[in-house]
Parts: C-alpha cells; sequence; structure tokens
C-alpha cells in the first residue's frame, strides 16, 4: 500500500472564528514494507497528517493516494481501505468498546462479512501474535484489563483485520517499561515476519531511533526533516530548536566523546554504543 | 471529520466589544426578557422585529454570522419535522385547506403553526447562544450565582445548582470531542455509519455510546475528585475574587432593553396572531 501525500493541507474547524491550519502543503511517499517513525513536538500535527493515510480525515487540499486510490474520490471504496491501513489510536479507551475481549477484537472482521470460522481462526491468530493466550482472555472482561494489555487489546483488534500498512500513535505513552519492551518486540515481529508497512508516531526518540529507518519530523504543520534516522539525527541543533531531544544513547555517547572516547557519527542503540565503547576501550584510546 | 465544528452552544469566543465587556448579570437578564418576549410573538412583523435586533446583537458582539448560525445545522432535521408535523396536524376550525396528501391536509393555519413555532425554537437557540458565545464561563457561573441568591432563603441550593448548570453546559463540548473519537476508532475498522438500512444503521449507534457514558462517568468522577482535592464543599460562606459591577455599558443596555422592550410589547398586542 504506497501512500503518496501531494501538497496537503488541512485546517482546523474551518470556516469559524476558531479556524487553525495544522497541516501546510506536505508532501510525503511512504513505500511498501518501510517502517516510517513520525516524530514532532506536541500539536504538531503528526495526528491529523496520520488520519489521513486511513481516510478518517479528507484533504481540503492537495490529494493523499493510498495504493492508487485518491481519498477524496467519492466512489472509492474507503471501507476497505480502512481494513488495509489500520490505525491503533492513542488511548485505547476510545477504541474497546466491546464487552469481553474476544468480542472487541472479533469486531473489525466481522464488518467484513466473514462467516464464524473465519472469524475465529483470525481472533486466535492475533491474540497469539500480541501475545495474550487465548483461552484465558478471550472472555476477559475489557475494563478489567491493565494498560498494557489493553494496549494489546487495541492492537490486535486492529490486526485482526489483516492491514498491509499499521499506524501506531504513540501506543507505548503510559506503559511501563516491561510493557513498552513487550509492545515493541509485537511491533518489530509484525515488520519482519509479516512484512507490514509501519508508520510509528511516537514522543520517544529512543524507540524511533531503535526502530524505524526513516524518520519524518513534523514541525508546526510543515515537515522539517524526511531521510534515514540516521541522517536525521545528526541534526542535533535543529531537533533540539524544535523542541526535539536526542535519543539517550546519544546524550550519552556525546558526553563519553568529550571525555576522549571516539564514536561514529550517530550511534542509535546500544549495541552499537556497546561495540564503539569496547573498540575504544581495546584501542587503550582512554584509560579506564 | 470533525464533529465539534458546528458546536456553538456553550462555546465562549473571546473578544473585547461592549457586550464582551457587560456585566454577565445584564446579559442573563437581557437574555431572560428576550426569551419572554419570544413566547409571546405571534406575527411575522414581530419576528421581523426581533430578527433586526438580534442581527445587531450578533454584528456589535462581532460574531460571524456564518459561525453564529452553524451551531443550526445539526438541528435541521428536528426543524423540519417540527415544521411538517404542524403543517399537517394543526388546523383551527375556519382553516383554509393549501393541498391534500393521502390523509393529510396542511392548511394555512398549520402552515403559519409550523412558520412561528420553527422560528422561535430558530431565536430562542440563537438568542442563548449569543449569550454563551460573549460570556465566558466564570462570569456566567458568578453571574448565575448572584442572580438566584434570593432562592437560597427558600432552600434552595442555588450555588451548586448554578455550578451543575455550568458544568452540564461544558460537557457539551467534551462530550462531542469524545464522540468524535469513538466514531473514529469504530471508521478505522471498517463501520460505515452511513451505509444500511434504518435498522443496521440504529444498530451500529450501540456500540458507540457505551464507551461514550463510560468516558463520560470517569470524566466525571475525575472532575469529583479535582474538585474534592481542592476542598470544595459547596457555595456556603464562599467569596469571590472579582467582585461583580455594574457600569456605563450596563446601564446603556437597560436603556436599549428597556426600549426594545417595549417596541415588542407594543407589536405583540397591537398586530393581531396570525396563527
Amino acid at each position: 500500500m504506497p501512500i503518496e501525500v501531494t501538497e496537503l493541507s488541512y485546517s482546523y474547524k474551518r470556516g469559524t472564528p476558531f479556524e487553525k491550519k495544522v497541516l501546510h502543503e506536505v508532501s510525503l511517499r511512504i513505500k511498501d514494507g518501510e517502517f516510517v517513525g513520525l516524530i514532532g513536538p506536541t500539536q504538531a500535527g503528526k495526528t491529523t497528517l496520520a488520519q489521513h493515510f486511513n481516510a478518517l480525515y479528507t484533504p481540503q487540499q492537495g490529494r493523499i493516494i493510498v495504493n492508487g486510490c485518491d481519498t477524496t474520490d467519492k466512489k472509492a471504496d474507503l471501507i476497505s481501505l480502512r481494513h488495509d491501513v489500520g490505525y491503533v489510536f492513542q488511548n485505547p479507551d476510545y477504541q474497546l468498546f466491546a464487552p469481553t475481549v474476544g468480542e472487541d477484537i472479533a469486531f473489525g472482521p466481522k464488518q467484513q462479512n466473514l462467516n464464524s470460522t473465519e472469524v475465529e481462526s483470525r481472533v486466535r491468530k492475533v491474540m497469539d501474535q500480541v501475545g495474550l493466550d487465548y483461552n484465558s482472555f478471550y472472555k476477559r472482561d475489557i475494563f478489567a484489563l491493565s494498560g498494557g494489555q489493553k494496549r494489546r487489546v487495541a492492537i490486535a483488534g486492529v490486526l485482526a483485520c489483516k492491514p498491509k500498512t499499521l499506524i501506531l500513535d504513540d501506543i507505548t505513552a503510559g506503559l511501563d517499561p516491561r510493557g513498552r519492551e513487550e509492545i515493541l518486540k509485537v511491533i518489530r515481529k509484525l515488520h519482519c515476519e509479516e512484512n507490514i508497512t509501519i508508520i510509528f508516531i511516537s514522543n520517544s526518540m529512543d524507540e524511533v531511533a531503535e526502530l524505524a529507518e526513516r524518520i519524518i519530523v513534523i514541525d508546526r504543520g510543515r515537515i522539517a526533516f524526511n531521510d534515514s534516522t540516521r541522517l536525521v539525527f545528526k541534526q542535533s541543533a535543529q531537533l533540539k530548536a524544535i523542541g526535539l531531544e536526542l535519543p539517550e544513547v546519544m546524550t550519552i555517547t556525546d558526553r563519553l566523546s568529550s571525555c576522549g572516547y571516539s564514536f561514529p557519527t550517530t550511534v542509535l542503540n546500544l549495541t552499537e554504543a556497546l561495540q564503539a565503547i569496547s573498540k575504544n576501550l581495546a584501542e587503550g584510546r582512554v584509560n579506564d | 471529520m470533525e464533529l465539534t465544528k458546528n458546536i456553538t452552544l456553550g462555546v465562549y469566543l473571546p473578544g473585547e466589544t461592549a457586550i464582551h465587556h457587560m456585566d454577565p448579570r445584564t446579559k442573563i437578564i437581557a437574555t431572560v426578557i428576550l426569551i419572554t418576549l419570544l413566547l409571546f410573538v405571534k406575527s411575522y412583523e414581530a419576528y421581523l422585529v426581533f430578527l433586526i435586533f438580534t442581527a445587531a446583537v450578533i454584528i456589535g458582539a462581532g460574531i460571524p454570522l456564518s459561525y453564529a448560525l452553524c451551531g443550526l445545522k445539526p438541528m435541521l432535521p428536528v426543524l423540519v419535522l417540527m415544521w411538517v408535523f404542524q403543517l399537517f396536524l394543526y388546523a383551527t376550525p375556519d382553516a383554509e385547506v393549501i393541498f391534500s396528501l393521502w390523509i393529510l391536509t396542511a392548511t394555512d393555519s398549520g402552515l403559519h403553526m409550523g412558520n412561528m413555532i420553527t422560528l422561535r425554537v430558530i431565536f430562542l437557540f440563537t438568542v442563548t447562544t449569543i449569550l454563551t458565545l460573549t460570556t465566558s464561563i466564570v462570569s456566567l457561573t458568578d453571574g448565575l450565582e448572584i442572580l438566584l441568591k434570593p432562592l437560597q432563603k427558600i432552600g434552595l441550593p442555588s450555588q451548586e445548582l448554578v455550578m451543575t448548570m455550568v458544568i452540564a453546559l461544558r460537557f457539551v463540548l467534551i462530550l462531542a470531542e469524545e464522540l468524535d473519537k469513538i466514531l473514529k476508532a469504530q471508521m478505522a475498522r471498517g463501520v460505515a455509519f452511513d451505509r444500511g438500512n434504518f435498522i443496521q444503521k440504529t444498530r451500529k449507534i450501540f456500540p458507540v455510546f457505551l464507551p461514550l457514558f463510560i468516558n463520560a462517568f470517569k470524566r466525571a468522577e475525575e472532575l469529583i475528585v479535582a474538585m474534592e482535592s481542592r476542598s470544595y464543599s459547596g457555595g456556603r460562606g464562599r467569596t469571590k475574587m472579582k467582585t461583580l459591577r455594574m457600569g456605563r455599558v450596563d446601564m446603556a443596555a437597560g436603556g436599549i432593553m428597556i426600549l426594545f422592550a417595549a417596541l415588542m410589547v407594543f407589536l405583540i398586542v397591537s398586530i393581531p396572531s396570525q396563527i
């Protein structure tokens, strides 16, 4: 499902005194099988942009073509488009509405008018994918779940529609470190094994640095950067000016390099950092 | 998709006009007078005068005319339905038949009744919208509290009542925002709210209201905790940071209101009812 955005503009509450332009002539492309990080300060327009990808918003100006289908086209089949481009929302409380876990996950496939055995087998598969035990969770009450479990159910509910592209809107916010790690493991697996295109919106630079191949930085409704992860994080001064931070690993390597260590230009994850440090130690560049 | 765009009731539009700077009590009393007048208006001439006055107030308050009216958009189906009902079901004995449709007959008296009632609802809505658009929630609360204070003598908890009313007004917009999010979440999973027959469409509404109510209760609970953690214990003995004071603007507004009310009463009395 390649996504092509050309000169997209959007104003919130257009035609009222509260009108506010949130997207300014945004153009970008997302290819099949990519893992794209979408970052930017709060209110930058990340969510509004991403909700254009599955036609929850239709462009006021400009065009979006998702897999050859123009979302402004009146005859476009938005229902199947929304099944192909899955969207996991920021807050699972808005997304989960069925009384039990099983019913909620089955909601999407049921909209596709599949027979009950197919629905059942999809529910089983996606619950396994997100690491929820079928027998113990199927009949569980949604409102008795923990934050991390709710996120998994939310992801499972979207996966059950068999999306080819998955938009994840800040899904690790408010999770404890373990819950976060487990969710990220699920995402990584989906990308590697199922070859699902992932658009990952996040406020955590560490996560984006570790996962994304390419990063799109949005600042006040405009694209500030759109490049490979390594090249984007090289622009540390500009990122800080926008109000974004560097990944924690990079802050540490920056400090270490002022103590005499030498690092390759950008270090994106712990493994890279460890390699570089041990190389430094082996070469005897630093004393202790 | 934006649901909140057309909601104007309970929204405050900040501004620096004389109407914005008026004492909230003046505005509340004026609104009550206008509403009372509306209940007696029964002629097109009187409505025309009322329309001119309302339009002047909207322009004077710096509210874009289109914005003041866009709140009516979601109400349109109800208004049309009301008008149709009056048209066919209301008839005075001496009414003239305009046309007949199967077992339904439309009479001229029904037509006038439909027009009058629809106009009345539109104006009632517009007048209250002007009040909330030009008065911040804080001054609205302050004004209502003072106005309803005498009722405390007969045992009515006026302060609590006002607080409840104002919170309800605020929740209109909050609930619309939540509904917007829930609808989006379901559309994202393939619900087509605009497809299917009437029964199918109605069935799609239920899964929307479940999370809406649950979130509303959650919000209410959070609000209670927030109020209690700041030691809110009702109105008794509370003092105000800002005391309200009537000024020249209020005098002028009062004068204009008296003149307008007199004119309306004259019109209501002198022009025979057109229903």
